[in-house]
Parts: C-alpha cells; sequence; structure tokens
C-alpha cells in the first residue's frame, strides 16, 4: 500500500474512428502478483494491454513502469522495458524452427553473425521446463508448421518467457491448450510470481482466474470498474461487476417488449430447422427459426458462431445434419447455390468479405442480384441497374454522391447498409448476419439493425452473430448461447439480458469445470481439451 | 423498377471544383497515354514529314492492331486479378496462325473449317492455363510462361520445324483490302472487336462479375458469383483473341514463321497497364488498351524514324531502347498502384 505500484497506467484514452476503445481507465499492479483483466468483449481490456505492450499508441495517458515512464514508439521499446506479451494470434514464423523462433529478434551473436549454440543454450531451458506440454519431447529443431495448434501457443509463451520480461501479459494464451499444456503453464506463472515478475492474465474462463489470480481488474465500457481481492469476492459477483447491467435496466427492455405479442398472436411457422449441423468448429448444431424472426448467436467469442453462419450458406464444409427450409432439404455446397436457395450473407469484415472496395457503388449494390435483371442473363441496360441501386440506397437510407463514385468513399456505417442492401433485390428468406456492425459507430449501427428488423417483418428470418452481448439483446427476439460449437443455451422473453448472456457464455465453463473435477480430482483445471482440427480451422478463419 | 426514385436520398453535394479535376485528368492513364502518344507522333512528324501523311497514320494504326487484338485477352486476364496474367499469347497467336496456315494452303475451300481449328487449338491452350492456375495453383506468371515452352515444342512437332501453307486470298484481303480512304479491312475488324469487348466489360454481367472478381475474389465468391468459373473463361477468351490476333497476322504476312508473334508477349502486358489497367486486378478497360497500343506503336516507329539502329548494330540498339522504355513504364505504373491500395 504504501510503495508505488510496480505499473501504473493512468487516464488510457483510445479511440478508433468513432468506436471509443478507452476512456480515461486505470489500471495498477504490484510485481510478484498474478493479476487478471476482466471484461465482456468489447470493454477494452486488450486494447488495454496493447497501449502497454506498445502495439497501440494510446490518444492520452501515462504508463509509469518501474517508477519510471514508458513511452513506447513499438513493441521493441517495452521488450526492452521488460514487457513480454503472449497474443492470440500467433506471431511465429512456420517456417523456421522453433528454437529460430524462440531467440528472433534477440538472437545472440557476434559481429552480425549468429551463435547458434548461444541461441540453443537460451531457448533449451524453457523448452526442458515445457516437455510435458509437448508431450514429453523437446522439440527445438522441429518446424513450427509441423506442431499442433495447441504446441505452437505453448512455443508462443516460450517466446515471451526467453525475453526474461518483468511483466508477462498473456491475453487468452490458454484458450487452445490442452488441460496438460495448461497445468505446466500455471505451473509457470507460480514461479514466475514467486521470482517477482508480474503476470498480466486475460481470460474468459472463471475457473481458471479463481485458480491461478491474486487479483482481478474489472473492465467495462472502456474503464476500469473495479480491483478487487480474488477469493474475497465470490464468483457471481464477479460476473455482475462483468456485465454491470442491473436487471431492468435499459437494454434489456425492448426485447421484452418484443417477445409480449408474439405470444398472443398465433406463430408463424418455422422456416429454418437445422439439426445435428457438424462440421470444422461445429459439433452437432440444432435449433429452428420463423418467419419474421431475429436469432441471435452469441457465447464467448469464436465458439462457432461464424462457423455455423459460414456453413449454412455454403461457404464452409459440412459433414452431418440437416437444415430444411420451408421443409425441404437445403444443402448448399457453394455461396451461389446458397444465394439461389433464398439465402443471403452479411460478413462483419466489409472490406475482405462484404464489398469490392475500389469497385463503384452501383457494382457493389449489383452484384449479388445480376442475374435477375440481366437480359437472356446477359445483357445489361446501365437505366435498370441505376434504378434498381437508388431503390436500394432508399430503403437502407445511404447518402451517397454518385452511385460511379468507389464504394470506399462511403463512411463506415454506410460501407455496412450497402453490404447489407446489396441483397434486397435478391429477395432472401433467411439472411445471415456475422457481426454486421463490427466497426461502425453507435449511429450507424442503430440504422444498420433497423434495417435488419426491416427485413425480419418483411418476412424474412433473420441470424445474427455478434460479439457483443448488448447489441444482441437489443435487436434480437431470441439468442442461442454456444460453446465449442454447440448450442448450450437458449434466452428469450424476460431472461434475454446482457446479464443472462454473460451469465450463460461463463457458467459453462464453470459446468465443465464441475466436470473435470468429477472425472480428475487432483486437478483443479478446467477441462479445455480442443480438439486440435477445430481449433486450427479457429485460428485460419 | 425502372422507374426513378423521386423519394431518393438527395445525392450529396460535393462536386469537386476545377482544381481536383483538372488533377483527376491528369491521372486518368488514358488521357495521358493518349497525350503522350500525340507528342511522340507530333515529334516524329517535325522530323520527318511524312510520317505525318494519311497513308503513314493508316500504317501505324494497322500494325498497332494485331498488338490491340492480342492485348484484349490480355486485359481480361489481368482484369480478373489474382495476379492474373497471360504470356502466352504470342504464343498462341503463332499456334493459330500455323494451325490456320497449314489447312488454308493458300486457298478459300477451307476457310471457316481452318479458322475453327485455329481457335479450337487457341482454346486448348486457354483451358490448360486455366485448370494449371485454377486447379493446380500454380501462380499465373509461372503458369502462361511455361506454356510458350510446351506451345512452341508442340509447334515444333506438328510443322518439323517448317511451317506449310499460306493464308487463304480471302483472308489476305479481308485485312489488307482497301475500303475507303485507304483503311484495311482489319481496322474495322479492329474496330468492331473493340466495340464487342467494351460492351462486354461494361454492359453484361460477366463483365460487371468479371471486375468484381478482380476487385475482390472473396466479395464475389461470398455473392454468390463463381470466381473459378469467371476466371476460366478469362483465360480461355484471352487464349481465343490472341488467336484471333494470330489469324489477323496470318492474313496480313501471308506466310508464317515459326516466331510469328512472339514480339506481341510483353509489349501486350504493357499496352494493357499503360493503358489504365491495374496488374492488382478490377480496375481499368479495354479503351485504355487500345490507347496503350497505339502508344507503344508509335513509340516504336519513332525509334525507327530517329534512325536508332541500323548500321553496323543492326536492329539492336532500338530493341534495348524499346524494352527499356517498357520496363520504366511497366515500373511506374507498379508503383502507382501500390499509392492506390
Amino acid at each position: 500500500m504504501d510503495a508505488p505500484p510496480f505499473l501504473r497506467m493512468s487516464g488510457v484514452h483510445k479511440r478508433y474512428g468513432g468506436v471509443t476503445a478507452l476512456a480515461g481507465a486505470d489500471f495498477a499492479a504490484n510485481a510478484g502478483t498474478v493479476h487478471a483483466v476482466l471484461g465482456p468483449n468489447g470493454s477494452g481490456k486488450s486494447t488495454l494491454l496493447k497501449v502497454l505492450t506498445g502495439v497501440v499508441a494510446p490518444d492520452a495517458g501515462d504508463v509509469l513502469l518501474d517508477g519510471r515512464p514508458l513511452r513506447p514508439k513499438s513493441p521493441r521499446d517495452t521488450l526492452a522495458a521488460g514487457v513480454s506479451a503472449v497474443y492470440q494470434e500467433l506471431s511465429l514464423i512456420e517456417d523456421f524452427t522453433v528454437v529460430d523462433n524462440l531467440v528472433l529478434g534477440v538472437e545472440p551473436g557476434r559481429f552480425g553473425l549468429r551463435d547458434a549454440r548461444a541461441a540453443r543454450a537460451r531457448a533449451l531451458p524453457w523448452l526442458e521446463r515445457f516437455a510435458p506440454a509437448f508431450g514429453g519431447r523437446v522439440p527445438v529443431d522441429e518446424r513450427v508448421a509441423d506442431l499442433d495448434p495447441g504446441e505452437r501457443q505453448v512455443v508462443e509463451i516460450c517466446k515471451a518467457l526467453v525475453r526474461d520480461p518483468r511483466v508477462l501479459v498473456l491475453d487468452e494464451a490458454t484458450a487452445s491448450l490442452r488441460r496438460r499444456q495448461v497445468e505446466v503453464l500455471f505451473d509457470v506463472v507460480g514461479e514466475l510470481r514467486d521470482q517477482g515478475v508480474l503476470v498480466l492474465f486475460i481470460t474468459h474462463r472463471l475457473a481458471e482466474i479463481t485458480a491461478l489470480c491474486d487479483r482481478a481488474t474489472i473492465m467495462r465500457g472502456g474503464t476500469d470498474v473495479a480491483t478487487v481481492t480474488v477469493g474475497e469476492v465470490p464468483e457471481r459477483e464477479l460476473v455482475e461487476l462483468m456485465s454491470g447491467t442491473p436487471a431492468g435496466a435499459p437494454g434489456a427492455a425492448p426485447a421484452a417488449e418484443r417477445a409480449a405479442p408474439e405470444e398472443g398472436a398465433a406463430a408463424p411457422a418455422v422456416l429454418l430447422a437445422v439439426t445435428d449441423l457438424a462440421g470444422p468448429g461445429l459439433n452437432g448444431v440444432s435449433f429452428t427459426i420463423r418467419a419474421g424472426e431475429v436469432l441471435g448467436l452469441g457465447g464467448l467469442q469464436g465458439q462457432g458462431q461464424s462457423e455455423l453462419l459460414a456453413s449454412l450458406f455454403g461457404a464452409a464444409r459440412r459433414t452431418g445434419g440437416r437444415v430444411l427450409l420451408d421443409g425441404a432439404p437445403v444443402h448448399p455446397r457453394s455461396p451461389k447455390q446458397a444465394v439461389r436457395a433464398g439465402l443471403a450473407y452479411v460478413p462483419g469484415n466489409r472490406g475482405g468479405q462484404g464489398l469490392a472496395l475500389g469497385r463503384p457503388i452501383l457494382e457493389n449494390l449489383a452484384l449479388p442480384s445480376l442475374g435477375r435483371r440481366a437480359l437472356l442473363g446477359v445483357g445489361l441496360s446501365r437505366a435498370t441497374e441505376q434504378a434498381a441501386a437508388r431503390g436500394v440506397a432508399a430503403r437502407i437510407g445511404t447518402t451517397y454522391g454518385s452511385l460511379d463514385d468507389p464504394v470506399s468513399t462511403l463512411s463506415g456505417g454506410n460501407q455496412q447498409k450497402v453490404v447489407v442492401g446489396k441483397w434486397f433485390p435478391t429477395e432472401p428468406v433467411v439472411v445471415l448476419m456475422d457481426d454486421p456492425a463490427k466497426g461502425i459507430d453507435v449511429g450507424a449501427k442503430a440504422e444498420m439493425f433497423a434495417v435488419v428488423r426491416e427485413l425480419a417483418e418483411s418476412g424474412a428470418a433473420v441470424i445474427v452473430g455478434s460479439s457483443d452481448d448488448r447489441e444482441l439483446v437489443e435487436v434480437c427476439d431470441r439468442v442461442l448461447v454456444l460453446f465449442e460449437g454447440r448450442v448450450v443455451d437458449e434466452v428469450q422473453g424476460d431472461r434475454l439480458t446482457e446479464d443472462t448472456l454473460i451469465a450463460s457464455a461463463m457458467h459453462i465453463t464453470q459446468a465443465d469445470v464441475a466436470a473435470a473435477r468429477t472425472d480428475d480430482a487432483a486437478s483443479h483445471l478446467p477441462d479445455i481439451d480442443h480438439d486440435p482440427v477445430a481449433a486450427e480451422q479457429e485460428q485460419g478463419t | 423498377m425502372s422507374a426513378p426514385v423521386t423519394g431518393g436520398p438527395t445525392p450529396v453535394a460535393e462536386r469537386p471544383d476545377r482544381g481536383t479535376r483538372a488533377r483527376a485528368l491528369l491521372r486518368d492513364p488514358v488521357l495521358v497515354s493518349g497525350a503522350l502518344a500525340v507528342l511522340l507522333w507530333a515529334t516524329a512528324a517535325l522530323i520527318s514529314p511524312s510520317f505525318a501523311s494519311w497513308g503513314q497514320v493508316v500504317t501505324l494504326l494497322t500494325l498497332a492492331s494485331f498488338l490491340g487484338v492480342i492485348a484484349i485477352g490480355q486485359t481480361l486476364v489481368i482484369i480478373a486479378g489474382g495476379e492474373g496474367i497471360d504470356l502466352s499469347v504470342g504464343a498462341t497467336a503463332t499456334l493459330a496462325a500455323i494451325v490456320a496456315s497449314r489447312y488454308m494452303d493458300g486457298a478459300n475451300d477451307n476457310l471457316p473449317l481452318s479458322v475453327l481449328l485455329a481457335l479450337a487449338a487457341a482454346a486448348v491452350v486457354g483451358v490448360i492455363n486455366a485448370c494449371g492456375v485454377l486447379f493446380f495453383r500454380v501462380p499465373p506468371l509461372v503458369m502462361t510462361l511455361g506454356m510458350i515452352a510446351v506451345v512452341y515444342g508442340f509447334i515444333r512437332l506438328y510443322t518439323g520445324g517448317q511451317p506449310a501453307g499460306s493464308a487463304a486470298p480471302l483472308l489476305r484481303t479481308l485485312i489488307n483490302g482497301d475500303t475507303v480512304f485507304g483503311i484495311p479491312g482489319v481496322l474495322w475488324l479492329w474496330l468492331a472487336l473493340s466495340v464487342l469487348v467494351i460492351w462486354i466489360l461494361r454492359r453484361t454481367s460477366f463483365g460487371w462479375r468479371l471486375y468484381a472478381v478482380g476487385g475482390n475474389a472473396t466479395t464475389a465468391y461470398l455473392s454468390g458469383v463463381n470466381p473459378v468459373a469467371v476466371k476460366f473463361s478469362a483465360y480461355v477468351l484471352s487464349s481465343l483473341f490472341a488467336g484471333i490476333g494470330g489469324l489477323l497476322l496470318l492474313g496480313y504476312s501471308e506466310n508464317v514463321f515459326l516466331r510469328l508473334a512472339d514480339p506481341y508477349m510483353l509489349p501486350s502486358v504493357a499496352a494493357t497497364v499503360i493503358g489504365g489497367t491495374a496488374l492488382i486486378g478490377g480496375v481499368g478497360g479495354y479503351l485504355g488498351t487500345i490507347i496503350g497500343a497505339i502508344l507503344l506503336t508509335v513509340l516504336d516507329s519513332f525509334l525507327r524514324i530517329v534512325q536508332i539502329g541500323g548500321g553496323e548494330w543492326g536492329d539492336a540498339p532500338r530493341q534495348i531502347i524499346y524494352g527499356a522504355v517498357l520496363v520504366v513504364v511497366l515500373s511506374a505504373y507498379g508503383r502507382q498502384k501500390r499509392l492506390r491500395q
């Protein structure tokens, strides 16, 4: 209490375009502790740690490390100051050997020549320490490409450790690890703590926090809400602190209102019925959706939401299960077939998947429905195309200079509306949306979801995957919570609140802990044995 | 759907002022290339007044037409993106000319059949290119470069090293025959093909899909377009147009030789790129390629006029300068492409 903390970050602000990621966050942590940073998706926890590691330059705010100000221009500067980070996205070079990856950037050597022996000497102790995580072997000279995803993550951790950090950041580093690997990691983290290293730990798994962490800072909406000592607060309270919306908060209201009249009216028939859908990242998903319904896909990130949408649209392989659309089986093997069957797909990555940025607005809006207007399927009339595009633009409320301007000249929100609007002329019956509001500001988001509701009211079934629980509560009639490629909960009506969604996503992990405890009494760790193939698929997408 | 939408959003009133519009014109590759071509032509005319004569202009355009037709397919393949390029157009054109001349054998009887056979042979090259690039994931540069060797090897086998036959008289008349004002038939053919290609690119669903695939193949795929089919068509069309170019060359030169269309390989890429079709794909059009083909032909003639080369060195210095200009132009446009990204 008396001594100043080892690490202090104060008043950190960061905006990405119209989105505020950090709004004056404060953070302090002591050496020799394991400190968890918790919060829902989009609460700013990752951005905060990226500011610390120099990956992201803050708009305002100070970082003091060991009493000295840290103003990194690049991750290299923070490395020199002793901050080392492990991210979910790997930074390994696949064609290099493990040892070459470990010493990359800190190669020992003289006169510009590499000293292979010194490099081995530096890398070997850590690899030997982690040998149980590699199934007992020490893969010094193996190529990273030959390792499975879990092993690569361990190499990534070793890479951070080889740099002898004073601060070690683990950002969801356990997500793709097997239980055995997590155990070794936790042992090592314990040793580091005893040596006075500060370990910052981001995770969605509540059980890992109680098992490993001393302190926890809860982030919400870009600021720190509270810092608590783990063990003194019940888990339920942690979940409440994270969600921050007590029952009856404004965000919860609309869903309940919408749900009410439906009970009185005769429910429309089931439009889409999915049974035991399986594929990469999917382990038997079943659900139904009615015409006019907006169905959400929630849960932790990367639990099969994107894979489910891609699989329904024919953009990902399907290995099992049935999909009935209006009673008839559909099995699109390509998006082309899916579009013909009446499906539409709105990706969240509009630059990469939703738009041809350099092409005119006109062509982007026309693309999915070209065949419908073409004479003999070939000839196009400019007047017809323009009229169709103007009609769509009016419906989605896009402002533009000229339809011939490249679509990249539009604002992010208007671009995303084009990604949705281009499907209108195909008259889709099922609209699949994968995080459609990613990276657009609040106003544009509201307008875009108004378009979504309009689609639903015109009789389409809309499925929305989102990493933002608030968004799901505001837009959806019903939300499926996914975990490891399965539907584990269905939330609707009065239960549809941010609180429930966060708890639902978290409690699954706790249920797994309970299962793991009965399975293996010696272990205090959650069962997170990932299917390596599925994990690889996740990383590929 | 064709009724004008009156309640639509009012277009944002943001007209570019005169300055930015002038700058946009300066950046328009078609205009810049066109201006350069005129400038070069004017300079050449000053040095050698006969250059400005009507007959010389027609000759220039006639020479440009072969490059222009061979570059049609190049334009399509480059627009389709994915590092698309077809270096085998020269070899394919030669193949078509050799097949056609053998079947024509200087008579009109077999003209339709020989044209069909020549185009079929060209299409086979296109199909192989497309399969290599799309199904076996060979980079287009490597695939089409390799195809050059394969095609020439085949030509050697087919002809035994000595091409047989000659162009049908009708074909020669079609290409070289005077129409009006001394304009040979080949220029009207080029005009017709140009109108066709520009219509395909601007007013058909295939054209729009081609631009979409070149602009962003993932987006096109997720919008229900089959990018493989679109690119496949682009490669086959490229070889077909190269084949047509070979037939035009055959009619023009009457006899064939083993390296007939060889000199068109790199210029076809250069004409396309100079005309504003970006190597990243999804940008450009055939109008620019026409200008590019004319510019390159004027440049070549200009170098002849100022009599670089000749004498004891023969053609070599002219070739070196022409090649150097191609490299400079290509790298200049390559840089512009990176800025735009």
